[in-house]
């Protein structure tokens, strides 16, 4: 061993560990052991070899035996301190029970209120982004910009996918799939059975980009031809029995887009819960082209593309080059390209005049911020109930530092017990989560679970930052007292103390009041989407799809149809009422010129009877007839088109349309709300169609059930195969409002947690003012004052503190709801009552919570408070 | 007074300390089983071997002498006491009459 190896020591940090947790009476002798082990080690290997040998070495001497005891004199460090703590935090919340129990009320339901919305948040934010390359995956919308105006679609050309490819060496991969409207539905056939489908037209190289898990075939070559398709984990399931199985059956399948047979190739997983996309057939895009040649051409927004940009692309450098790239290829300079990350189409999906301006993502702020005010509300009763209970806690205050414990000590024992209380608060959160999770779903619509493998950290941090923001302003404002005036029984500036503490009453009352004002301005509004007359009936109204490939005319189903008695009218149109989604430009009324007006009209196409069947209003002219013989021809405009055309004799205007076609308008009916209440009533040019396949039947009221069961009788008949699903107009209409609705049922539980916890705080306050006001009530009964003064004078205070909070809140309030009724056309208005009437039910529960302490506290007998000396 | 056993690993310990006689402690004691055994051990093992049978009174130890290698730091020898080597008796004779059995 040369004097030279001796010289290089274990390392450093390894030792100073073994010193910590190491029992004192072994340390020498393991420290030279270990040492004498080093040295062998290096004898053996390298330096570094060696060092990491010897760390493990250290490592594996962590066991109970050989480390320091947790009690007694060989104590970790600050361990005897915390015991301490722990003990003082454990008599305290025995001798103040009613203070514990509101505490504990408080940041229990604060903190599961606040867990439930965390899950939501969460769920929202994971949408879309479990494909691989999640961070390179990008889809491109276009602007598409008519009379100074800017409309944003997420649509493109189906020529544009491979074009990109081509043209821009940022583009690594790139996929075209059928948009929203080019979906194949309908159902397919196997075994004499029928399944519904919902289907998806992609490139080949579909799956590679979208990394949806293939379970069956590869990823590279399942739909490399038309004939192919790959189906479903879950849709297999129920067509072949199990997934093995579908694999090479031949299956048919029949939709509005085509009706043909198709091999099956592969299997892949449904898309999981997080997927804003569901599908459960995917095939070649080129059987879109084959039924629709404009799929493939640059003026056609038949697909959705998406784009894989490689690494480290310069995403605003690469928008500015693909700005003007249509212009090149269409014969319009109106489109303008950019992309936008797929996985943040789902929460920043909104788009005005062109720009992003939201999405999903108001609500996802929306609920964080409540979350946020819920928990602030739980912190702020901690912080007022302890402050409060500051001349009981001030002795114990001065003896310590009169035998020596530092501020810092203090503090760390306040902050302790804060964060001992929310650690019991926080299971008995997950306990309410686990308790009220299912109901949460129904009402959120998703499927969470709490699991705690992902979310402990999290959770965890959480209530560390629970416990010491509540438990902050106690800490340091108790250790701030000086030991011989607090022993000397001078407690001074407890008036800045109270100022405080009214202030915070105020900021929870303030959001109890904002809270309040919110549910009821939701609420009204969507009350008001409900009742207001849109101009059409939809309460009778049945309506449903027929997904099939035969386009004949719809003629003898209607006429069966009638012959049920319980049928007053029968209606049918392309495309989607609801949704209003149908529009067109290249609209031409002046004589003479030629696509005089770029305007995009609302367009919806109608068969006979849905004027009548819908109950719309024809005020001038008339309606399309079978006597006249109507074609594609005839047109009619609504009031409000009339007025932007500015046309003195509507009836019998001709209109051209593109090139080649000349239309003629039959009549005018009055405006309605074509879509939901976001959407303005807007020129519309309704256009007929006799084929269309959503069809209305108007019921007779009274024997609904009986009528629809006959309905679908006739409709087995006449379309084999087609499934038969109705919904009532009234309920679709309904769902146009799900998000809102939604929202609205959240924030009415979160409000009235808010409100409960709210109370509370001042329930405690009440509790420990009345407390400490016994001697002076009972004086002042003795000298005559009645149950009604007493009780005034308690509850003046906090009718002044209740009264300030909601003079701050209603303009806060305002502020608020206006901006959320901002995103309606149509709105329900602002009315001062809504004000009122959540200032005054904020007074009442104050009133309320303060007056039963006082009450009791107002009632005693005068002998009991002022004998107990 | 119940009666204390013996671990396999302990067992060996002990065994170790009595044929090193004054050069019994940690590192030696690993080194010699360590050969015999023919695999590596850790020196937590063998110490928390060392500690818990001192507390079941079966070892006594004390300092020895320092040594450059050891930084200075004094070993510490373990000697194995009367009660060890009765137990160890006590278990060898039982595994005796087991073998005694099976032949």
């Amino acid at each position: 061993m040369s004097s030279h190896e001796a010289h290089i020591g274990p390392p450093k940090w390894s030792t100073r560990l073994l010193k910590y947790f190491l029992r004192g009476q072994y340390l020498e002798e393991i420290e030279g052991d270990l040492e004498e082990v080093y040295h062998d080690l290096l004898s053996k290997y390298s330096k570094s070899k060696a060092s990491r040998l010897y760390h493990l070495e250290v490592l594996k001497l962590i066991r109970p035996s050989l480390v320091r005891k947790f009690s007694g004199s060989q104590k970790l460090n600050n361990f005897g301190m915390l015991k301490h703590n722990l003990l003082i935090s454990i008599r305290s919340f025995k001798r103040y029970k009613t203070t514990f129990l509101i505490n504990l009320l408080g940041l229990s339901t604060g903190l599961a209120a606040a867990l439930l919305i965390f899950l939501w948040v969460e769920d929202e934010k994971s949408v879309d982004t479990f494909h691989e390359k999640d961070d390179q995956l990008y889809w491109v919308m276009s602007n598409f910009s008519i009379n100074n105006d800017v409309n944003t679609w997420d649509y493109t050309s189906g020529k544009l996918a491979e074009a990109l490819l081509n043209d821009f060496p940022e583009v690594e991969d790139a996929v075209r799939v059928g948009n929203g409207f080019f979906r194949p539905r309908g159902t397919i056939k196997f075994d004499e059975y029928y399944f519904e489908a919902n289907g998806l037209f992609a490139s080949p190289n579909f799956f590679e980009v979208m990394t949806y898990e293939m379970l069956i075939g590869s990823p590279a070559n399942v739909i490399t031809d038309k004939g192919l398709v790959v189906i479903s984990d879950e849709y297999a399931q129920s067509i072949f029995g199990t997934i093995e199985n579908a694999v090479g059956k031949t299956i048919s399948w029949d939709n509005r887009i085509f009706s043909k047979e198709f091999i099956v190739t592969g299997v892949f997983k449904a898309p999981p819960k997080n997927a804003s996309k569901r599908f459960n057939v995917v095939l070649n895009y080129d059987n879109l082209i084959e039924a629709d040649r404009w799929a493939d051409h640059w003026n056609g927004g038949y697909a959705q593309t998406y784009v894989v940009l490689k690494e480290g692309t310069d995403i605003d450098a690469f928008n500015a080059k693909i700005a003007d790239y249509l212009t090149i290829n269409t014969d319009s300079d109106r489109f303008h390209l950019f992309v936008q990350q797929y996985s943040k189409n789902y929460l920043y999906g909104k788009y005005e005049s062109g720009i992003q301006t939201g999405g999903r993502i108001e609500n996802v702020r929306l609920f964080t911020y409540i979350a946020i005010f819920i928990l602030a509300i739980a912190c702020i009763n901690f912080m007022n109930l302890s402050t409060a209970q500051a001349s009981k806690k001030v002795k114990e205050v001065g003896v310590k530092k009169a035998i020596g414990a530092n501020r810092t000590a203090l503090i760390f024992q306040f902050l302790s017990e804060s964060i001992l209380l929310s650690i019991i608060a926080l299971v008995i959160a997950v306990g309410l989560v686990k308790l009220v999770l299912p109901q949460f779903n129904t009402i959120s619509g998703k499927e969470l679970v709490l699991s705690w493998k992902e979310y402990i950290l999290p959770t965890l941090l959480l209530v560390l930052l629970t416990g010491f923001v509540a438990g902050s302003y106690p800490a340091f404002y108790l250790s701030r007292f000086k030991p011989v005036a607090v022993l000397k029984g001078k407690v001074s500036n407890l008036k800045g103390e109270e100022w405080i503490r009214k202030g915070l009453v105020i900021v929870q009352f303030s959001l109890s009041v904002i809270f309040i004002i919110g549910v009821i301005v939701i609420n009204k509004q969507i009350d008001f989407t409900q009742k207001k007359s849109l101009g059409y009936e939809r309460d009778a109204i049945i309506t449903f799809r027929e997904g099939g490939s035969d386009y004949s005319s719809p003629q003898p189903f209607f006429d069966e149809l009638m012959k049920i008695p319980g049928v007053l009218s029968t209606a049918n149109m392309s495309g989607d009422f609801l949704a209003a989604d149908d529009n067109n430009s290249g609209f031409s009324w002046i004589e003479g010129t030629e696509d005089d007006d770029n305007h995009l009209f609302d367009s919806p196409k109608v068969g006979y009877n849905f004027i009548e069947t819908l109950g719309l209003e024809i005020v001038e002219g008339r309606s399309f007839s079978r006597d006249f013989n109507d074609g594609v021809g005839s047109i009619i405009l609504n009031e409000a088109a009339v007025e932007y055309m500015e046309l003195e004799n509507p009836i019998g205007t001709k209109i051209d349309w593109g090139d080649d076609r000349e239309m003629e308008v039959i009549g005018v009916i009055k405006d309605f709300q074509y879509g939901s209440l976001h959407k303005k009533i807007e020129p519309l040019i309704i256009q007929f169609r006799e084929r269309g396949k959503q069809y209305f039947v108007k019921l007779r009221p009274g024997s609904e059930t009986e009528t629809i069961a006959q309905i679908e009788k006739v409709f087995q008949g006449i379309f084999p195969g087609q499934i038969f699903s109705p919904t009532l107009l009234a309920d679709d209409y309904k769902s146009l409002y799900d998000s809102e609705n939604k929202v609205a049922d959240l924030s009415n539980y979160m409000a009235g947690i808010a409100i409960i916890i709210s109370c509370l705080g001042l329930f405690g306050l009440a509790a420990f003012t009345a407390e400490r006001k016994t001697k002076e009530i009972g004086i002042r009964k003795i000298l005559g004052a009645s149950q009604l003064i007493i009780f005034q004078l308690l509850t003046n205070v906090f009718t002044k503190t209740v009264a300030i909070a909601i003079l701050t809140s209603v303009p806060i309030g305002y502020y608020v709801a206006n901006n959320w009724l901002q995103n309606f056309a149509y709105s329900t208005e602002l009315s001062w009552w809504i004000f009122a009437v959540a200032a005054i039910s904020a007074m009442l529960l104050a009133w309320l919570t303060v007056g039963i302490q006082t009450l009791k506290a107002a009632r005693q007998n005068p002998v009991d408070s002022l004998r107990a000396e | 007074m119940k009666k204390t056993k013996l671990g396999e690993l302990e067992e060996l310990v002990l065994l170790t300390v009595i044929v090193l006689k004054e050069e019994a402690y940690g590192v030696e004691i690993k080194r010699e089983l360590e050969e015999r055994l023919n695999e590596t051990l850790s020196v937590g093992s063998i110490q928390s071997a060392l500690k818990r049978m001192e507390e079941k009174g079966f070892l006594k130890s004390e300092f020895g002498e320092a040594t450059a290698v050891r930084g200075g730091k004094r070993k510490r020898i373990y000697t194995a006491t009367p009660l060890a080597i009765q137990t160890l008796e006590e278990i060898k004779e039982v595994r005796t009459l087991l073998w005694a059995s099976i032949a």
